[in-house]
């Protein structure tokens, strides 16, 4: 059936070398590799690349509510993330109070942090407190009431206003009294230089 | 009427000199901006010194400055060698007038007038007291020997 000449033999030993060279080939391939590590350009997220992996967290959060003397306090941030314990990071948070008497007091701070179950919210690393009145203030850490308009710096405060530049060991935002205007209240000693107007711009 | 007395050794005192004020306490009412310093307030400016335990200080919005300061509670004023005591000070920072009020006692060198209303006009240096006036001048030779 099968012819005995020469190349009836040659293309039965084919048929035998052929398939072992092939399998050969095949199961070296892997070793002939080229050096290029295959995950250079593989488009990944940055964050992983810097071994973090990505926090669980919200971006942009805002939060409003009406204290109990019924001035809004609405609080925006960049960035907050839950910290073990059910702490609540906020990246640059800035809190804004609109008093019912239409004065407004602002927090802008670095980190801010809300303390599980406590109704308030720790500002620290620099925290910067304007008002309508024309003052511009800076402190390292202040703690601030979220249902309350009160807060209370935690290091020396320094900064403009209109009565001039002032320095002040401690200050306390206190919640309207009897006559409904809110207090801010410097302590632990003041220091206010004022530069009256010059003379020729007086009426 | 009112004697006429040279106050702040009659020199020039410069009301747009910076003021600084230190104390113990500062409450800022938020709505007007009146600043109410507590707690031995003394206020500065150039040769002048106030010092009393509470200061409120009216601060006007349009003009942007500060109208007026209301010294209470016992009022010293010292300028230059001369000391003044009263139980109120009004200090209006723009026209550079104190207006000290209650028992005015007002202290130069050995001499004192006692007065119940003294206005000091700090730019011409000189103090105009009335109410009751009462000097009392030691004779000379106290004088050097107190000297």
């Amino acid at each position: 059936m099968r012819g005995d000449g020469l190349y009836s033999r040659v293309i039965a030993w084919l048929k035998v070398v052929l398939p072992l060279a092939a399998l050969a080939l095949l199961s070296t391939l892997f070793l002939f590799s080229s050096g290029r590590d295959p995950l250079e350009n593989v488009p990944f997220a940055d964050t992983l690349e810097g071994g973090g992996t990505i926090l669980e967290g919200v971006a942009a959060p805002q939060y409003s509510g009406t204290t109990q003397s019924g001035d809004l306090l609405t609080m925006t941030a960049e960035r907050a993330r839950p910290l073990q314990g059910g702490d609540i990071a906020a990246d640059a948070l800035v809190a804004q109070l609109r008093m019912k008497d239409g004065s407004a007091i602002d927090l802008t701070a670095t980190l801010g942090t809300l303390r599980n179950g406590e109704r308030r919210i720790h500002l620290d690393q620099g925290v910067i407190i304007t008002n309508s009145l024309g003052y511009r203030l800076e402190t390292q850490a202040l703690v601030s009431d979220i249902d309350r308009t009160a807060a209370e710096s935690l290091a020396p405060v320094q900064g403009e206003g209109p009565l001039g530049t002032l320095e002040a060991g401690k200050m306390q935002i206190l919640p309207a009294d009897a006559d409904g205007a809110v207090q801010m209240l410097f302590t632990g000693g003041v220091k206010l230089i004022y530069q009256p107007p010059a003379k020729d711009n007086d009426p | 009427q009112g004697t006429e007395v040279a106050f702040g050794n009659g020199m020039q005192q410069d009301t747009s000199a910076p003021v600084e004020a230190t104390a113990d306490a500062l409450s800022v009412n938020q709505k007007d901006g009146t600043a109410l310093y507590t707690g031995n307030v003394v206020i500065v400016q150039g040769e002048m010194r106030l010092a009393a335990p509470r200061v409120l200080v009216v601060y006007s919005e349009e003009q942007g400055k500060i109208q007026r300061m209301e010294a209470t509670g016992g009022v010293i004023l010292v300028s230059g060698t001369e000391a003044a005591e009263a139980e109120r000070a009004d200090y209006d920072i723009s026209n550079g007038t104190v207006v000290m009020t209650g028992n005015v006692l007002l202290t130069q060198g050995p001499s004192a007038v006692t007065s119940e209303r003294m206005v000091v006009n700090l730019e011409t240096g000189t103090a105009n007291m009335s109410g009751r006036v009462k000097t009392v001048l030691q004779p000379a030779d106290d004088q050097k020997a107190s000297q």
